[in-house]
């Protein structure tokens, strides 16, 4: 991790207002909200005296601490001791941080283990022995109802203040997700960025000899628990993509070897055909309000991109060139889609309007590009760049500002976190034999993780932040 | 005319003459002068804020009493000096106060030379001795012979106060002294020296009020009246012999306490992490009350921002949290001039403008 510091040279000012107000220095100052740029830029001095210019700071990791969370008392539930489930929390939480990227949580065996009445009444001055900036707080309770209470507490350490607090009750059988609310409040309240850590990622398992791959649906938290076979394995699944409900999933099945697309319910663990059609479907992929699915249909010789209402129904066609028109993307507001087309020669980014018209082509570098999937924030779209071998990439809506992420031998299947700050991807190794893993990459291209799988894995597609 | 003159008004017509044609000679042979300098024009503007900023003190401690407690008949009173009547009644000026150079320490407002209280009971600026008797204070003399402190300069500083008058004051203040002076010289060389040295010190003699001389020595109007030194207080006076504070913090101590402020903040600033690319536009001013001792009086709050947009907004609330922790990190501060806590613009309430850099 490099560990860039900024100019921490210093400017300073020391400016009068034209009124030389006396103040009273026991009178409150007004606490000012301006609500336009001018009025805001103006307030700085509108309290007249003296002002003090203050520039400095580091574009590092932030040191953390997250002790263990203590409990009330030691109560056994069906997700094991409150005591062991409080250092399993902390544990959660630290990863989660660490995994981002932006933070560096000291390790939990360095720090000395609190009190539960010390939660809310922190030892600051220990804290800030250790080094850390921000100090992360809880507690585990067994209530009587057979649920779990957790409060999380975060602190400022420098400033000694509490930032922010949440409590959470969840059945025994989600306390891990109790950790990773947590952990997202702290990163939300630390970074200004939204969360992502509770969700799940849908990917396609693999094993199995190159020839005879058995490739099954599988879930799991995006830490890699709670992991899970969502089909069997007798037919080929590609490219699953949840839904923004996050009930179901649609992908692409070789189910009785006629490739087609399916939805698949979560909760009943059925799935069903969308397109009934003889002609080849595949690519799909839910409107941000799940009322649709656009997917890429073959037919005749072309391959074009088409909507069709998630419970099924007559496909609408969206574009006619002659080529392959694939890999349809919502924007985040529904009113554009991303694709990518090899009408001009080879495979380059088109955006258009959601009813197919004004396609305009956005990719001019070098090389190929594929893929595209529009960030979730809306102010990016993720590809892979073919040429030389193929990385993941980023670029704005219009097609400027782009940048490559990855650099490896073949990395490909973007797909963006709820936060659009992190993008997983899968990754084969040169001569892996078609073996690939999961990674996920932020968007500095600098925090680049391998994501645990029990298998090899492949085409992830990340799911919206759970409730 | 003999010969020698002859021979010496020869020689010295030919020495001129020689004189001259050298000195011809050599003109014309000069190089030429040097150029004239050329003066290039040069803008002067005047800046208010280079110098101090109304340093001039501005007491806010009521002098010490002018007018002796009532403790007994009066054994003899000065009679007033009509026309120097004060602007302020109440004090009793006393005599002997030529104070020729009123407020010591600090330059601006002079004290309005009102003369010090006659018998102060309590001046305790310093514990004027009453050993001074040789030199009696030029004026009227006080009648008794309490061991009156003198009061010195002391109490006249702290007298007038007051901003606007304060301005006003010196000039009257130095036409004054200067006028009383000399008028004790003319009276008695001993106490123009005296009065010069230490204005104020109190002349053991009982000096008679009703003299002519006293009347005419006196500086400035300095009216006794009937209670004049009626009698002397134990109490204290609460007059002060320290300097008044500045009225208002000047730039150039601005800039100091700045500094020094800076110095001490810049390695808790130095340590906030950035949360993202954008926040370094932002700019967040919090607004700070200190006690004197350094410490915070209260919780530090947030007065404005500026450089906030779409882009960066969502850091706004963290950049909020590092300016507050820069601060808060590194406090209480230390060294900074007690003198300029509570002034005006001084340490005891300002604000602090953070950004990240870049």
């Amino acid at each position: 991790m490099t560990r860039s510091i900024f100019s921490s040279a210093a400017v300073m000012a020391f400016v009068f207002s034209g009124t030389a107000i006396a103040q009273d220095a026991s009178a409150p100052a007004p606490q000012q909200a301006p609500a336009d740029p001018a009025a805001q830029a103006a307030a700085g001095d509108q309290s007249g005296g003296l002002v003090v210019d203050v520039t400095g700071g580091i574009s590092a990791p932030m040191p953390i601490a997250i002790p263990v969370m203590p409990t009330a008392a030691v109560v056994s539930t069906p997700a094991g001791s409150t005591d062991v489930l409080g250092r399993q929390l902390a544990d959660i939480v630290t990863n989660d941080l660490r995994n981002s990227g932006l933070f560096t949580p000291l390790s939990p065996g360095q720090l000395r283990p609190i009190t539960f009445p010390e939660v809310t009444a922190p030892g600051f001055d220990y804290w800030g022995s250790t080094g850390a900036q921000a100090l992360v707080q809880g507690f585990i309770r067994a209530n009587g109802d057979g649920n779990l209470t957790v409060g999380c507490y975060l602190y400022d350490v420098s400033s000694k203040a509490e930032l922010t607090r949440t409590g959470f009750v969840v059945p025994p059988s989600d306390w891990r997700r109790a950790g990773h609310k947590c952990a997202d409040m702290v990163y939300t309240r630390l970074t200004g960025e939204g969360a992502y850590f509770d969700s799940r990622v849908v990917y396609v398992s693999e094993t199995g000899p190159k020839g005879r791959r058995i490739k099954r649906l599988a879930i799991m938290d995006q830490d890699g628990a709670n992991h899970r076979f969502l089909t069997n394995g007798q037919s080929i699944v590609l490219t699953p993509r949840f839904a923004p409900n996050q009930q179901s999933i649609v992908y692409m099945s070789y189910l009785n070897n006629r490739p087609a697309i399916y939805v698949y319910d979560i909760g009943s663990g059925k799935q069903r055909l969308v397109v009934a059609n003889a002609n080849l479907t595949f690519a799909p992929r839910f409107s941000p309000d799940g009322r649709n699915i656009l997917f890429s249909m073959a037919q005749g010789g072309n391959t074009d991109v088409y909507r069709v209402s998630s419970q099924g129904g007559t496909p609408q066609r969206l574009t006619n060139s002659p080529g392959i028109d694939t890999g349809g993307s919502y924007s985040p507001d529904g009113a554009k889609i991303v694709f990518e087309s090899d009408r001009s020669g080879g495979q380059q980014i088109y955006v258009m309007n959601a009813d197919g018209s004004n396609q305009q082509r956005i990719s001019f570098g070098g090389g190929r590009y594929a893929t595209p999937v529009w960030s979730p924030r809306g102010d990016l779209i993720a590809f892979t760049k073919l040429g030389g071998g193929f990385r993941i990439g980023i670029m704005s809506p219009s097609g400027g500002g782009e940048k490559l992420l990855t650099n490896d031998w073949q990395d490909e299947g973007p797909s963006w976190s709820p936060n659009g700050r992190v993008i997983n991807f899968y990754r084969s190794g040169r001569g892996s034999g078609g073996k690939a893993d999961l990674w996920s990459v932020d968007l500095t291209g600098v925090n680049e993780r391998k994501i645990p799988t029990p298998l090899d894995g492949s085409d992830p597609a990340w799911g919206p932040l759970r409730p | 005319m003999d010969r020698s003159e002859k021979i010496g008004l020869g020689v010295a017509v030919v020495g001129h003459v020689l004189l001259f044609g050298a000195l011809s000679l050599g003109l014309l042979g000069a190089p030429e002068l040097p150029k004239k300098i050329e003066q290039q024009p040069i803008d002067v503007s005047l800046v208010p804020d280079v110098a101090l900023e109304a340093t001039a003190p501005q007491s806010v401690e009521t002098p010490a009493e002018s007018v002796a407690p009532d403790e007994g008949a009066p054994e003899d009173a000065a009679p007033p000096a009509p026309e120097e009547a004060e602007p302020e009644p109440q004090p009793d000026p006393v005599p002997p106060a030529p104070q020729p150079k009123p407020a010591p320490p600090k330059p601006a407002p002079k004290p309005q030379p009102a003369p010090e209280p006659v018998a102060k009971p309590q001046p305790k600026p310093k514990p004027a001795p009453p050993k001074p008797a040789a030199k009696p204070a030029p004026v009227a003399k006080p009648v008794v012979k309490p061991q009156p402190k003198p009061e010195k300069a002391p109490p006249t500083k702290s007298a007038p106060a007051k901003a606007a008058p304060a301005k006003a004051a010196p000039s009257k203040a130095t036409a004054k002294p200067s006028a009383a002076p000399a008028k004790t010289s003319s009276t008695s060389g001993k106490t123009s020296s005296a009065s010069s040295a230490k204005p104020a010190k109190p002349s053991s003699t009982k000096g008679s009020g009703s003299t002519a001389e006293a009347k005419t020595s006196r500086p400035r109007g300095s009216r006794l009246g009937d209670n004049f030194l009626k009698g002397l207080s134990a109490d204290p006076s609460p007059s002060k012999s320290e300097a008044p504070k500045a009225a208002k913090l000047g730039a150039q101590a601005a800039a100091n306490i700045g500094s020094a402020i800076l110095r001490q903040v810049q390695p808790c600033a130095n340590r906030q992490v950035t949360p993202g690319p954008g926040a370094e536009r932002i700019r967040v001013t919090i607004n700070l009350k200190l006690n004197r001792d350094g410490t915070l009086k209260s919780r530090p709050t947030i007065s404005g921002h500026a450089g906030v947009d779409d882009d960066n907004r969502r850091y706004v609330d963290r950049v909020d949290d590092l300016a507050i922790a820069t601060f808060v990190g590194c406090s209480p501060l230390r060294g900074l001039p007690d003198d300029l806590y509570d002034v005006q613009n001084g340490w005891s309430n300002f604000s602090l403008r953070y950004k990240l850099p870049g």
